[in-house]
């Protein structure tokens, strides 16, 4: 058996080099091309705006964002043991997405002037709330049942997107712009601060799981087990919900609902390399970032001049691959039956 | 010579949602030995195994871990002293057999070159060398019950040389709930002389079993509960009697001496 360095050496090279790759053409293309001959040449003042002002910002959000939503993916999977909880599918998303209409849209009325940090603030407690709700429904005696969690998820999902139209229905026209703008997702015109404040808290978040790795390992042997093992359970939950939480929350202040990054991205990292979390939980940071950057130059330049919001892009996408990962669950299956009948 | 290890159990009781698992149960365990948790379904060989591993809590009494109550010692700390193999595993992602034993190894820090040989070691003794890169959830029930024995095994392997005055299991626990389920012959009577060298090697042995027949070739010591509550305890020649088992366990049973081994030798019978 390789040690673990060994073991990550070459995955983390390749996505790196992936990683510049598709973050140096996300800064290049757009409305505005670049070419690398006008790197070498000098760029015009109006060429440094657009690269430092408007692509750098946006191609870094996209990263940090497709990180931290693959990385919440990953914990939540290990919490849940199970490969489908993704925080858009079982809700917690949603449930983030209500958090922040109800401060944009009752909160203006409240407060007059309403800040990111309320709106994210109201997000991450949404999302916490849901992620403890669902534990508390889908799990018995430490042990989740599939069924009932996706089905949660299902009327979570139901719940928290017609709480979000009902507020839709009563908000203004610049309210209701802003609300459907930002469902749709988008990470179109934001500063550098918030920039900057996404990355520190995804960063620590991220930092905070990645201390859990051995005992997500453990816990997917089941709550007694990693017990056993001398991991605290509880308080692996709860670090789990609330960091997970933390990050889902934030994003989806920032920027919406971005769904099945999470989902999408540890599946393919666990075909690659196995389940252990020490490597799919930092590979599937740089994968989410290479998914989130590429999807959104898509998102630029499929309609161009029109942008495609990043959230439907990603459930179009999302979408058929999740009826894939049933289907071959459902193939193999079908297959390990008929193996046990011969 | 170091004294050895013990598990003491004092006027146990264990209430969950008023239903009463455990009362007034007190026994004690001493390392070298291994133990027979006997009964019928429902009785509390589980509950009682739950609590020495402190996965549950008990309403009264205590357990003391080497003089010392069980509720002082971390759970790192203790998954150092003892492995445990629950009755049932899940597992829902896939690991190869090597990778699940490697879980078990990383509980303690060992060098790298220790951990590969311990992983190497338990491997061997599970008999799961051929099986060592195969995906575990292709497995079938038997082998999967392997790897997780190789994987709690990896979890408490000596890696050091003979201590000082103990053999070299000294210390350490191995608490193991029905492990001959789902196991062909084979390998119970191959992993059933392993677990004789060890514990004479030091190792404290807890097992519960359904099979009171391979308890009597086993075990040193039995433990027979009934309701939750200790019904006998003793050597295996005191509790494997035609009385106790009929009564205890309500089966049919003809019991009787083996002169070759001293032990008793137990049929089950079946009258139609």
């Amino acid at each position: 058996m390789r040690a673990l360095k060994g073991r990550l050496f070459r995955p983390v090279l390749w996505l790196l080099l992936l990683l510049g790759l598709v973050m140096s053409l996300s800064l290049m293309i757009g409305g505005f091309s670049f070419y690398p001959s006008e790197f070498i040449a000098g760029l015009s003042t109006q060429q440094q705006f657009i690269l430092w002002e408007i692509r750098w910002p946006r191609t870094l959000l996209a990263a940090v964002i497709g990180a931290g939503l693959a990385i919440s993916g990953v914990a939540l999977q290990a919490l849940f043991r199970n490969p489908l909880a993704e925080p858009g599918l079982i809700g917690v998303s949603s449930a983030a997405a209500f958090g922040a209409v109800f401060v944009i849209v009752l909160g203006g009325a409240l407060w007059h002037e309403v800040a990111v940090w309320q709106i994210s603030v109201a997000a991450f407690l949404l999302a916490s709330l849901s992620t403890a709700m669902l534990y508390l429904i889908a799990t018995r005696h430490g042990h989740t049942d599939v069924a009932l969690m996706l089905l949660a998820g299902v009327a979570f999902n139901a719940i928290f997107g017609a709480l979000t139209q009902l507020l839709i229905t009563f908000s203004d026209d610049a309210q209701l712009r802003s609300a459907l703008f930002w469902m749709m997702g988008s990470l179109a015109n934001l500063s550098w601060f918030s920039v900057g404040m996404v990355s520190i808290f995804v960063l620590l978040a991220s930092l905070g799981l990645w201390r859990l790795v051995k005992s997500m390992n453990a816990f997917l042997l089941g709550e007694n087990v990693s017990l056993q093992m001398g991991y605290d359970p509880k308080w692996f939950k709860w670090q789990v919900m609330g960091l997970s939480a933390l990050i889902v929350g934030v994003s989806v202040s920032m920027v919406g609902v971005i769904g099945f990054v999470g989902l999408v991205v540890p599946h393919i990292i666990r075909l690659w390399v196995g389940a252990d979390h020490r490597l799919v939980l930092p590979l599937s940071a740089l994968g989410g970032a290479i998914l989130l950057v590429l999807a959104d130059l898509f998102a630029r330049q499929l309609l161009y001049p029109a942008e495609l919001p990043i959230g439907l892009l990603m459930a179009l996408l999302g979408g058929p691959f999740f009826l894939m990962l049933l289907m071959t669950k459902r193939q193999a299956r079908l297959s390990s039956v008929q193996r046990k009948r011969l | 010579m170091a004294t050895l290890s013990s598990i003491q159990v004092i006027d146990l009781e264990v209430k969950i949602a008023n239903t009463v698992l455990l009362s007034d149960v007190s026994c004690e365990f001493q390392a070298g030995k291994i133990y027979a948790i006997l009964g019928q379904n429902g009785a509390g060989k589980s509950t009682l195994l739950q609590c020495l591993s402190h996965e549950i809590p008990s309403s009264k009494g205590s357990i003391l871990w080497n003089n010392r109550s069980l509720s002082e010692f971390s759970y790192s700390k203790l998954a150092k002293q003892r492995a445990v193999l629950p009755q049932s595993n899940e597992l829902a992602f896939s690991f190869t057999v090597e990778a699940l034993v490697q879980l078990g190894e990383e509980v303690v820090q060992r060098s790298h070159k220790e951990a590969s040989n311990t992983i190497d070691a338990v491997l061997n003794t599970c008999d799961l060398i051929p099986l060592r890169h195969r995906d575990y959830l292709t497995l079938s029930g038997g082998e999967q019950k392997r790897a997780q024995l190789a994987r709690v095994l990896a979890q408490i392997w000596p890696s050091s040389p003979v201590k000082e005055g103990g053999g070299i299991f000294s210390d350490k626990w191995l608490l193991l709930d029905e492990w001959t389920a789902g196991l062909d012959i084979k390998h119970q009577q191959l992993l059933a002389r392993y677990f004789k060298q060890w514990a004479a090697q030091g190792l404290g042995i807890i097992m519960v079993l359904h099979d009171v027949g391979f308890a009597a070739q086993l075990a040193d010591r039995c433990l027979m509960l009934k309701d939750g509550k200790v019904f006998a305890e003793g050597e295996v020649n005191q509790v494997l009697t035609q009385s106790i088992l009929t009564e205890a366990l309500e089966m049919q049973v003809q019991v009787s001496d083996d002169a070759q081994t001293g032990r008793p030798m137990v049929y089950p019978r079946l009258s139609f």
